[in-house]
């Protein structure tokens, strides 16, 4: 019985937290639009959900402020309080205690969360407003404790009195309550509940029928996706074997097989995509608080919140979006008497917006601030020694260093931001997760930062390639491109190493066997039987020497065990289609393993060096 | 399999309560408690790591596990016995998950109380960190061995070392 309880209790808590995230952006959508009826009753029905669950559990504390919170809520409903900013503030905070005791109750189930000041401002709220615009409408004259008694039966007869002309200003509407009161308060309640259903319109009733879910815990879909990645290995095996059977039965029994076997693989991928709705709605109420705090006027609009991601990168991906945002807020959008100073409207604009993009996806923090200076950032990298003062940079270059540690171009050092962590923090958040940032900006117009991230982490397309008869993994999305180098597009250079003439480019050359720590008696061997693979991932192009490429494939990705975490060059491993596993390689990792000390970058070496070698060749 | 019968004979004295499981290294017996371990398998496919200690002789697919091989004989400089059964335990050595290279394995023991003693106090002796107990049954000694520590002890550091000798060549 007590396991159940608790069960029912955890279930409870679970639920709650869920519905506390749908509240506070109605909470935040009605200061948009203080006066709209849907998110009015969608709110007052979440609440009032809140209340009777976390009655029905036991946790009657929660049960006590829920209930005023429902009250204070049926008075903005019904309009006998007008719907303001400090209001919507108040529902805030209400809202982050909620969370508090839902967490504190996670915790322990009899924990106590002192919310005393909250219910006293809500009554007050509650009294203020009612006790002067309507005092006869309810019968006892004394403040608190008896509107919120009285509340159950003034319900029906505001609900009834406002659905008419659900627009009518508050203190007019207030008053008009007063003299049916007497009249309407004869009904019996559940005629007038029913027009409360009414009132919800098609939005929320639409949304009901449309999916229906259940949830289920990540382990056991990171179980369920690990199988099924052990599923298309086996099959791949399958397949390859049947090469040399001829029963024709079988054969097409692997082969439907196959089909299926992609199926799953794709549903079962897909389950652990999310949309990005939660983590956008989050930044609606950082945007509010951070301007709130700077007094700046800023709007956040969201676009593409429906767009999907992996879970694993989406967690990870809420802090660097959080810092961008607060750094939009903080640095992006100027204070409202510059702003207007400068012919710009007064209220800040900052976009959100995600989109997927070949294969990737893309979110871009955009601000109509005052945008990045190039010339002041450089200024101010060589002020903070990160740059020499004779050094020229182009403007994208020049953008690039606000990701230098310990770089803030904002003089006075704020709560918000500028303490010159953080961007390269995110710089590097971003990067662990395969992804990159990018910035556009205009002096004057705004800024934006574009993060391209990869859908997935757990699958990736990949060549496998040999190299001394071993298998190796690269990642599709680090290849530029492969050729086949003729003997002449390769030249040695004393002290710096092979250079591959490509086109109107010399890159430098790697032998994948030399990055690899293996000494080949074969480096002498004819180039022409190699592969050369071009990589522009990092900050300088290059190219690695393989033996062959044996294929593109999908690949699942599996960790390195702890053992090699101080292995650098391999981002992981890979089983392939015959069982054995094969190793990811990270080869801008690799070629800095292999080249520590920083070489003159090749391009720069005296170009006319290279043709002469050539015709001498 | 002389081991296990032996241990049954000598039923008067108390079981240590732990069990063991025991495995030959070129001539030697050593052995590891049998709740780190898994499963025995035979040797797997084996793919070799660039980079890694000589010890480390790759990873292998265990049922969609990418799971990493070592060699205790080359960790502890003991000659591979000709023509043995090689075999691959599986240990759970949470987090991590290794398989260990072995010559052959023996039995599972449960030694009795009076039969385990300390290790010997020897100074000098490379591999003697890595011995947790001595357990001796009439004339035959097995070594039992703490995997955790032989791991702990220079592979991490090896890992680094070897990628730094590396990068100074």
């Amino acid at each position: 019985m007590d396991d159940f309880e608790a069960e029912l209790k955890a279930g409870f808590l679970e639920e709650a937290a869920q519905l506390m995230v749908d509240t506070e952006q109605c909470f935040l959508a009605l200061e948009s639009s203080p006066h709209d009826p849907v998110i009015l009753e969608k709110l007052f029905r979440l609440a009032h959900n809140l209340k009777g669950s976390a009655k029905a559990v036991g946790f009657n504390e929660l049960g006590a402020f829920t209930h005023e919170l429902e009250s204070y809520l049926l008075k903005l409903k019904n309009g006998d309080i007008k719907t303001h900013a400090e209001s919507v503030s108040l529902l805030l905070q209400c809202n982050d205690h909620i969370l508090k005791m839902i967490s504190a109750l996670k915790a322990d189930f009899n924990a106590q969360v002192d919310g005393t000041h909250l219910l006293e401002e809500i009554r007050r709220q509650i009294a203020g407003q009612t006790a002067e615009a309507s005092p006869q409408s309810v019968a006892p004259p004394a403040p608190a404790e008896p509107v919120v008694a009285a509340q159950p039966e003034e319900a029906p007869v505001s609900v009834v009195e406002t659905l008419p002309e659900p627009e009518v200003p508050a203190v007019e509407a207030v008053e008009a309550v007063a003299e049916p009161v007497a009249a309407v308060v004869a009904p019996v309640e559940p005629a007038a509940v029913a027009p409360v259903i009414e009132l919800v319109p098609s939005a929320p009733q639409a949304q009901a029928p449309a999916d229906e879910s259940i949830r289920v815990s990540l382990g056991r879909l990171e179980k369920l996706i690990n199988f099924v990645g052990e599923m298309v290995i086996l099959e791949t095996v399958l397949r390859e074997q049947i090469q040399s059977s001829n029963t024709g039965l079988v054969r097409k029994t692997v082969h439907q097989l196959g089909k299926v076997t992609k199926e799953v693989q794709d549903i079962s991928m897909s389950l652990r995509m999310v949309p990005l709705k939660q983590t956008f709605m989050k930044m609606q109420r950082i945007v509010r608080d951070t301007s709130g705090a700077l007094g700046k006027k800023i709007q956040l609009n969201l676009q593409g919140e429906e767009t999907e991601l992996d879970k694993t990168i989406l967690e990870h991906l809420g802090d660097p979006l959080v810092h961008l945002i607060r750094n939009a807020v903080d640095h992006g959008v100027e204070a409202p008497e510059a702003r207007v100073a400068k012919g710009k409207p007064e209220q800040g604009n900052i976009s959100l917006n995600a989109y997927h993009h070949s294969g990737s996806l893309i979110i871009e923090v955009r601000d109509d601030g005052g945008g990045l200076d190039p010339q002041k950032l450089k200024a101010k990298a060589v002020e903070k020694k990160i740059l020499k003062p004779d050094a020229v940079l182009a403007d994208k270059e020049a953008y690039q260093l606000i990701f230098h540690s310990g770089f803030s171009t904002k003089a006075q050092v704020t709560d918000v931001s500028g303490r010159g962590v953080g961007m390269d923090v995110v710089k590097t958040n971003i990067e662990k997760l395969q992804g990159d940032i990018q910035i556009e900006s205009e002096v004057g117009k705004g800024t934006c930062f574009r993060i391209r991230l990869p859908l997935t982490l757990a699958i990736i397309d990949a060549m496998v390639v040999l190299c001394e008869n071993e298998r190796y993994v690269l990642p599709l999305s680090h290849m530029h491109e492969s050729i086949k180098p003729q003997e002449s597009d390769i030249h040695f250079i004393s002290g710096v190493g092979e250079i591959l003439c490509l086109r109107n480019e010399n890159l430098p050359l790697y032998r994948l066997n030399q990055l690899l720590g293996k000494r080949s008696a074969k480096a002498s061997e004819s180039v022409s039987d190699y592969i050369a693979i071009v990589v522009r991932v990092g900050a300088e192009p290059f190219a690695i020497l393989v033996d062959d490429i044996l294929g593109q494939y999908q690949v699942v990705i599996k960790k390195l065990g702890d053992e090699h975490r101080n292995l650098k060059g391999f981002s992981g491993s890979s089983i392939l289609g015959d069982g054995r596993p094969a190793l990811i390689l990270e080869l801008t990792e690799l070629v800095a393993k292999y080249r520590p000390v920083a070489q003159p970058a090749v391009n720069s070496i005296d170009k006319n060096a290279i043709p002469q070698r050539r015709a001498a060749a | 399999m002389n081991s296990a019968n032996q241990s049954n004979s000598n039923e008067k004295s108390q079981s240590i309560g732990t069990r063991y499981l025991s495995f030959t290294l070129g001539q030697e017996d050593y052995a590891i408690p049998l709740l780190s371990v898994r499963e025995v398998i035979a040797v797997p496919e084996i793919t070799p790591i660039p980079f890694a200690p000589p010890h480390f002789v790759g990873i292998m697919n265990l049922r969609g596990q990418v799971i990493s091989i070592i060699d205790l004989r080359q960790k502890l400089g003991i000659k591979p016995k000709a023509g043995a059964e090689t075999a691959v335990i599986i240990c759970d050595l949470a987090p991590l998950c290794l398989g260990v290279v072995v010559d052959s394995i023996n039995s599972v023991l449960s030694p009795n109380v009076d039969e385990v003693t300390e290790k010997p106090q020897i100074q000098s002796g490379k591999n003697i960190d890595y011995i947790t107990h001595v357990y001796r049954q009439g004339k035959k000694l097995t070594l039992f061995l703490d995997i955790r520590k032989i791991l702990d002890a220079g592979d991490h550091q090896a890992v680094s070392s070897v990628t730094q000798v590396k990068r100074a060549a």
